[in-house]
């Protein structure tokens, strides 16, 4: 019998090596851009969702200027536009399958726009890289948005009215005092979002980015070769996503100063 | 009593949620001057630290007016000197209220120093050099000058809280609000916060105090507020209070914790 995975057939794999150190290249920028890409969304829309903006508060004033606490018109009075799309993008991108959203990015929306068609260090077709850069960023961008704004929220609100009592003002309080704590409270939770971002980019072969998954499909058609060559990308997949969780929590380590005596 | 010398003036204060149907302030006026000692006691829930947090806006009051540098605080506009509408400062007036929580709320990602020195450097835009150097001064003042390096955690409850006063105190404040500044700590451990306020106290700082410490009231407070649901009920000398309270509510409170 057969056996699963023959040696000799790696060795059908080895001319395609080059393939693999593209994709790996790709996959690697697809993930980095990704990441910028989803914590700068991600950041905006914890911000939409923490505001305090509403404006229809006069709405719920009632004759004598004092708030109204039940009724259609209190009820505008709190609605905060801002809150309610950021929420909105939240809960759409992830109750929907990612696959369907970079398909609806590529085809949908960067179908009507003409993209540049040069290659990026003469190898990544940009016209399909952007989109799944986009479709990926935005994904992520939902996630982070929940981790960032947990993050904001479990920093004890006594900190916040310490720096509001010595002067500091909103944005200098989440500047000095919020943000540098709570990035330290989601650093796990973001690492491993940034692992799940690296595997998810193989989605993106789908719509021809030429990442690690795509060269795996070449390999497979012009050798008929399957197994071995998926075998080599979970070597790389693995190597890229274990050192990256390792490297992540070196650094929550090194930031933990001041947690312990 | 000279208004002249008044530094906060709070009138008819209201705090009210649900509609009413909550009154945690219902009505306070009182006047405070400068270089009061002002201790307020009375029972939890009666509305103490709500008054206290109001006076620097860290509660909402609902009703009423705070007169603090000629502005009132509960306008979130007003029309000032040439008649020009402008938004209230609330960060500008805060920094001339210091602050003591019960909690200390230092900041535990930074150093001693760097939680000292953060708002003179970046409200104030004071030099860094100047800011540690005057950071240092008030540390020395508490016996914490070596712990400037430390951070908050490494330091016993105690040390924390006095190195939340001298914080406080860092911003140059006008007034300083303590909100129940011993509640948190161990027993052997009040003495020490209480000597650094009474010796604020006695450099003639406009001190209003949130305590149970009818000790600390007694002895350095020149005036005592007693409150009891949203309400001030009786105000006085410390002897008036302690030695011939007049109102059931406070003879009935300090039957209890005396």
């Amino acid at each position: 019998m057969d056996s699963f995975v023959k040696w000799s057939n790696f060795a059908k794999v080895v001319p395609y090596a080059e393939l693999f150190k593209e994709g790996l290249i790709v996959t690697v920028l697809l993930s980095l851009f990704t990441v910028l890409i989803g914590f700068c969304i991600a950041l905006v829309l914890a911000l939409m969702r923490m505001s305090n903006f509403c404006p229809f508060k006069a709405l719920a004033l009632d004759k004598d200027g004092h708030q109204r606490e039940s009724g259609f018109l209190a009820a505008v009075g709190r609605f905060n536009p801002l809150a309610f799309l950021a929420t909105a993008y939240v809960e759409i991108l992830r109750s929907t399958p990612v696959i369907v959203q970079v398909f609806i990015i590529y085809y949908g929306v960067f179908g009507m726009i003409d993209l540049p068609g040069f290659q990026l260090f003469g190898f990544i077709k940009f016209s399909r890289f952007f989109p799944g850069v986009v479709a990926l960023g935005m994904n992520s961008g939902a996630y982070l948005c929940e981790i960032i704004r947990a993050g904001i929220q479990s920093i004890d609100g006594g900190q916040t009215e310490a720096a509001r009592s010595l002067g500091l003002s909103q944005v200098q309080n989440l500047r000095y005092i919020v943000l540098p704590q709570a990035v330290k409270n989601i650093l796990p939770a973001i690492a491993n979002e940034f692992v799940v971002i690296i595997k998810e980019s193989a989605i993106t072969y789908t719509i021809g980015v030429q990442d690690i998954m795509s060269a795996v499909n070449a390999v497979k058609g012009a050798t008929f070769v399957i197994v071995e060559p998926l075998l080599v990308a979970t070597a790389i997949y693995f190597c890229l996503c274990f050192p990256t969780s390792k490297v992540i929590a070196y650094f929550e380590r090194r930031m933990s100063h001041g947690d312990k005596r | 009593m000279a208004t002249r010398d008044s530094l906060i003036q709070v009138t008819d204060l209201k705090k009210h949620y649900k509609g009413g149907a909550i009154k945690a302030l219902d009505g306070v006026t009182v006047d405070i001057r400068k270089g009061d000692v002002m201790a307020v006691i009375g029972p939890s829930g009666s509305g103490k630290s709500t008054f206290l947090r109001s006076l620097n806006l860290l509660e909402e009051p609902t009703g009423g007016a705070i007169i603090f540098n000629g502005v009132d605080l509960t306008r979130k506009k007003y029309k000032n000197a040439e008649g020009k509408t402008v938004k209230l400062d609330v960060d500008g007036l805060r920094q001339k209220m210091g602050m003591v929580f019960q909690h200390f709320n230092l900041f535990p990602h930074m150093t001693i120093l760097e939680n000292m020195t953060l708002a003179p450097i970046k409200v104030k835009g004071m030099s860094r050099a100047d800011a540690e150097k005057k950071a240092l001064e008030l540390l020395d003042r508490v016996g914490l000058k070596d712990r400037a390096d430390a951070y908050p955690i490494q330091l016993s409850g105690g040390q924390k809280q006095r190195v939340a006063i001298v914080r406080a105190l860092a911003m140059e404040p006008e007034v300083m609000l303590f909100d129940e500044p011993t509640s948190a700590l161990d027993p052997e451990m009040v003495g020490e916060v209480l000597d650094v306020m009474k010796e604020l106290a006695q450099e003639g700082m406009t001190m209003v105090v949130v305590t149970h410490e009818m000790g600390f009231a007694r002895e350095v407070g020149n005036r005592v507020l007693f409150m009891a649901d949203g309400r001030l009920c009786e105000q006085g000398t410390p002897e008036e209070i302690f030695d011939h309270p007049q109102n059931p509510r406070l003879k009935d409170f300090l039957a209890k914790v005396l």
